[in-house]
């Protein structure tokens, strides 16, 4: 007999449903992610450091775990939510359930949850903490609205040192504020020297690795939470070398060149909504994780362009400084999961360290 | 048909990226005008020119080069300053304190570049005159080198790279024939 649990909300609200994976009481951020394949990478991945992730997708746990397909070595998202749960291994190599992982890694899940339903209900009322609890009573909701998660997210999942990830190619610094393993299999698959730096190096230390370019990564929570130094770091390197930044990085980069930065109301977690690419016009989709916001109003057209836009939602995906090589998105160019449209901005980055070669030897 | 080394996908980013390395290096797009050489470098303009539009919604005038009349394998007097004309839908384009971009689709020895710098030098004083190519194949027998590159592809002399466009050729590829 499975186990009855529940999810309960900070507005008050209760689900009912069975356990799966760990039988922990957790508590964190609720959201709801749409995308329709790969909860491995979805759970796996670091920008949900915290939260509680509602699948919309009906059945989950239906494929198995892929070795290839972690999106970091511990996952740290704080509770898995489905319709229907399907413990099931089907992968050829058969290895690991998703129920036996998230046992391993003390993340509770529950299903028998109508997660469309709670999609819409999150959707009006905004993002908001949640648990998963084996009883709903009062202390429990006392106990989830005391809890104060915490904005130190990025020193909980950035490497605390650097480490290398070795190529023949490029020499280029990953700055860590919770990478995904999708940006270092794309960089190794370009033959890539790559070492990955704490998110709070200087770009001194940086530059004392002589890198021929800088990526920084996607991260969980706020740019906001991050201290001055990181800023004073992208504004410094992006004159000197060739800078990509995705995600949580892409938001720095914007902060960096003077714009602001605004919550969603509701977070966007999914690959569905059509995105711009204005140069061209032309349209794609890609996986997005995405809680904040650039400012579109504190823009300084000057200093940098608008490159990529949200089709449903008018929100900035990317941006390109007007005076160096440096550009950021906002999407998960690496498609893991979700469309691998726009992967070959990987083959752009590559360029443009070439570029900067070329000029200085020429 | 020969091996594919640049692909439709492949060519429009090269020149979506060429087109940001010349906001880069103009800071802008201010007194900008592209010169294409004719036949294909005319196209590679203006697709160039219709990107900084979407971009920067400011048109850039396009001119097209043909460069015949200065090619220093062909014996000919000094032309005629009627016989210079780079053509255009706007007959007044000026060349003089702009900013010219040449735009070709192949560099080579240099020397359709050279006849090009002298064409537009016959016109006006540019304040500056750069050089975007979709593909630079090497073996350069003139000082002449690009600001701009889609795709170095280092080549035998004995082959023959062709730039296709979509305008005349029916489709975008690089090609390398042996």
């Amino acid at each position: 007999m499975p186990t009855t649990r529940y999810l309960i909300l900070e507005d008050g609200t209760s689900y009912t449903g069975q356990a799966f994976g760990s039988l922990a009481t957790t508590t964190g951020e609720i959201i709801t992610n749409s995308t329709m394949n790969g909860y491995q990478e979805i759970i796996t991945n670091q920008v949900h450091h915290n939260q509680i992730i509602v699948f919309t997708q009906p059945s989950i746990g239906n494929t198995g775990l892929d070795q290839n397909a972690y999106e970091s070595i511990l996952p740290s998202a704080k509770g898995v939510v489905v319709r229907e749960y399907e413990n099931l291994a089907t992968d050829h190599l058969k290895r690991i359930s998703l129920d036996r992982y998230l046992k391993q890694h003390g993340i509770p899940g529950i299903y028998g949850i109508d997660t469309r339903q709670l999609r819409h209900h999150l959707q009006n009322q905004g993002t908001m903490k949640a648990s998963i609890v084996d009883v709903d009573d009062e202390h429990a909701f006392d106990q989830l609205s005391a809890t104060v998660l915490t904005n130190q997210q990025v020193a909980q999942v950035a490497t605390p040192k650097p480490y290398p990830n070795p190529g023949e190619g490029d020499n280029v610094i990953v700055v860590d504020f919770g990478l995904k393993h999708g940006i270092l299999r794309e960089l190794s698959k370009r033959k890539c020297n790559v070492t990955v730096v704490p998110w709070d190096t200087s770009s001194e230390q940086i530059m004392d690795f002589d890198p021929d370019g800088v990526v920084l990564s996607t991260g969980p929570g706020s740019p906001n939470s991050l201290p001055e130094s990181v800023l004073h770091m992208i504004k410094a390197i992006e004159s000197q070398v060739p800078l990509m930044a995705i995600g949580l990085g892409h938001q720095l980069f914007g902060l960096a060149n003077g714009a602001r930065i605004l919550p969603l109301d509701v977070e966007h977690h999914g690959s569905n909504h059509p995105i711009k690419e204005i140069i061209t016009n032309e349209i794609f989709y890609a996986d997005q994780e995405q809680g904040y916001e650039i400012d579109k109003k504190s823009i300084n057209h000057k200093q940098l362009l608008i490159t990529y836009l949200d089709v449903m939602n008018g929100t900035i995906q990317g941006l390109r400084h007007r005076d160096f090589p440096a550009f950021s998105v906002e999407f998960l160019p690496d498609g893991a999961p979700g469309p691998k449209d726009r992967v070959d901005l990987f083959d752009d980055f590559i360029e443009m360290m070439a570029v900067r070669r070329r000029n200085d030897n020429g | 048909m020969g091996k594919v080394v640049l692909d439709q996908m492949a060519m429009q980013r090269a020149l979506t990226r060429i087109t940001y390395e010349i906001i880069e290096k103009n800071k802008g797009v201010d007194d900008l005008v592209l010169i294409g050489i004719k036949t294909r470098g005319v196209y590679l303009a203006q697709r160039i020119a219709s990107r900084l539009q979407q971009l920067e919604n400011v048109s850039v005038p396009v001119g097209e080069l043909d460069i015949t009349n200065y090619r220093d394998d062909v014996e000919h007097d000094k032309p005629t300053e009627t016989e210079v004309t780079i053509t255009n839908s706007n007959p007044n384009i000026s060349v003089k304190d702009k900013r010219v971009v040449i735009v070709d689709d192949v560099l080579y020895t240099g020397r359709t570049v050279r006849a090009a710098l002298s064409a537009i030098m016959d016109l006006g004083r540019p304040k500056m005159i750069n050089l975007a190519v979709l593909v630079d194949r090497g073996h350069r027998e003139l000082p002449i080198r690009a600001d701009f590159v889609g795709k170095n592809i280092p080549s035998s002399q004995k082959e023959k790279i062709s730039v296709l466009v979509s305008e005349i050729d029916g489709k975008d590829a690089v090609e390398i024939n042996k």
